[in-house]
């Protein structure tokens, strides 16, 4: 077979024929292929006219960008904690890390109770990837939030938290049989509303 | 179907019967097991309910002296109720809590958000440990409600503060008592009339151990509930 011309795989069948490559190359270059992997998901996740196979990019499921965005989230609204709320840094982060996981798993158990035949890593990869909307809209406040009055800085939080629901919920519901759609969809929607709220708030 | 003539016999009929009942069976089978309640399969019978369903029992809460609400819900206790309407609870509080420290003039802000481990102990503490007691104390005394079925009782009681939350954020404290002691009024009531029926086969101490726990659970949760979470109040 001719690697050369594979030097960017796009997706896990690709890399399976690189294996054999990985001792011998740098570590910046693995470092570039997991990013690369993990922008070409949250693209697919987030950008919803990538998803021309229904969803079934997402059986490649990872937990490094759920992790990376759920750090990037607790990291940024504990930068300020100090000043904004009256725990300390460590009490935001923790509740900030601990939300999100514990709640990506109990989002998923309840789709699965619920009746929906889902692989339990795939969908909360899937709420991980969609925290990213959340992330930016931490940033933006975490930047320039102390300048606006609350009203302003509803705008991005309200963009951003439809973003996420909107990506989500395509997925979530069309896992459960159509008369429970509803009670599978409204936890995912009260945990971005959580995630969101938090980084209003601080 | 053919309606004029009877083509199978009486054994036939019965053989085909079985057969179907039997493939029934199969397909809602029960995990048996010492560990079966840690599958996820154990717990998939109780959340059969859709979301019409669903709103129909929390109107329910808000009416109390009509005890439907365990006929409702005999045949089919449901866990999604309780488990949800304490994860919203749970926003709620963190949300109108925060809500009420906004003041505009104050420079540097700073927000409750430790309410959200307390409010997340506190409510899943009482939601699923209390029907936990009160149904093993309800077994020995003889009384016949499943394990299930309390949880669900107790998980839609806590509905009434939903809306309790919701008028948390005004600021007066009169007002606050006043629907703290309507919310404690209103689902001590529901959950004393739908126990009633169940309760009225006992003898009269053992009647009173049982609504004594109740009361005494949902006074500690409203009491909570007012002092910790919504005592606070702007200059």
């Amino acid at each position: 077979m001719d690697y050369t011309n594979q030097k960017h795989p796009q997706n896990y069948s690709q890399m399976e024929d690189l294996k054999t490559l990985d001792l011998e190359e740098s570590v910046s270059e693995t470092i570039m292929r997991d990013l690369r992997m993990i922008a070409y998901k949250l693209k697919y996740v987030l950008i919803p006219k990538e998803q021309e196979d229904n969803g079934k990019e997402l059986r490649n499921w990872d937990l490094w960008g759920p992790l990376i965005f759920c750090l990037t989230l607790a990291m940024t609204l504990s930068f300020k904690a100090d000043s904004t709320t009256s725990s300390s840094k460590s009490d935001v982060f923790a509740i900030i890390f601990v939300l999100i996981w514990v709640g990506a798993f109990v989002v998923t158990l309840n789709a699965q109770l619920l009746g929906g035949k889902v692989s339990f890593f795939q969908s909360v990869c899937l709420l991980g990837y969609c925290v990213f909307p959340i992330n930016i809209e931490a940033i933006i406040i975490a930047f320039v939030g102390s300048y606006l009055p609350f009203v302003v800085k509803l705008i991005p939080v309200i963009i951003c938290f439809a973003w996420s629901a909107y990506s989500s919920v395509g997925f979530m519901a069309s896992l459960v049989p159509p008369h429970k759609k509803k009670l599978a969809v409204y936890p995912v929607f009260l945990f971005y509303l959580f995630l969101s709220w938090f980084s209003l708030i601080v | 179907m053919d309606f004029g003539i009877q083509n199978q016999t009486d054994e036939q009929q019965q053989a085909n019967k079985e057969s179907s009942n039997q493939n029934v069976n199969e397909g809602n089978k029960k995990q048996t097991g010492f560990c079966a309640f840690l599958t996820v399969e154990f717990y998939t019978p109780y959340f059969n309910v859709t979301e019409t369903d669903v709103i129909q029992r929390i109107q329910g809460t808000f009416l109390p002296l009509k005890p439907d609400f365990l006929n409702l819900i005999r045949g089919n206790p449901d866990l999604w109720g309780p488990i949800w309407i304490n994860a919203t609870l749970i926003f709620m509080i963190t949300a109108i809590a925060n809500l009420r420290q906004i003041d505009e003039e104050k420079e540097n802000q700073s927000f409750v958000i430790s309410y959200v481990p307390q409010a997340t102990a506190l409510l899943y503490i009482i939601a699923f440990g209390t029907p936990l007691v009160l149904a093993a104390v309800m077994k020995f005394l003889g009384v016949d409600l499943s394990f299930f079925q309390t949880i669900c009782l107790y998980g839609y009681s806590m509905s009434t503060l939903l809306p309790i939350t919701i008028l948390c954020y005004f600021q007066n404290e009169l007002f606050l008592w006043l629907i703290i002691v309507y919310g404690f009024a209103n689902s001590s009531l529901f959950l004393i009339i739908n126990l009633k029926e169940e309760l009225d086969k006992l003898q009269i101490q053992k009647k009173y151990i049982i609504i004594g726990i109740v009361v005494t659970m949902q006074l500690s949760l409203y009491l909570f509930y007012k002092l910790v979470f919504f005592s606070y109040v702007t200059e």
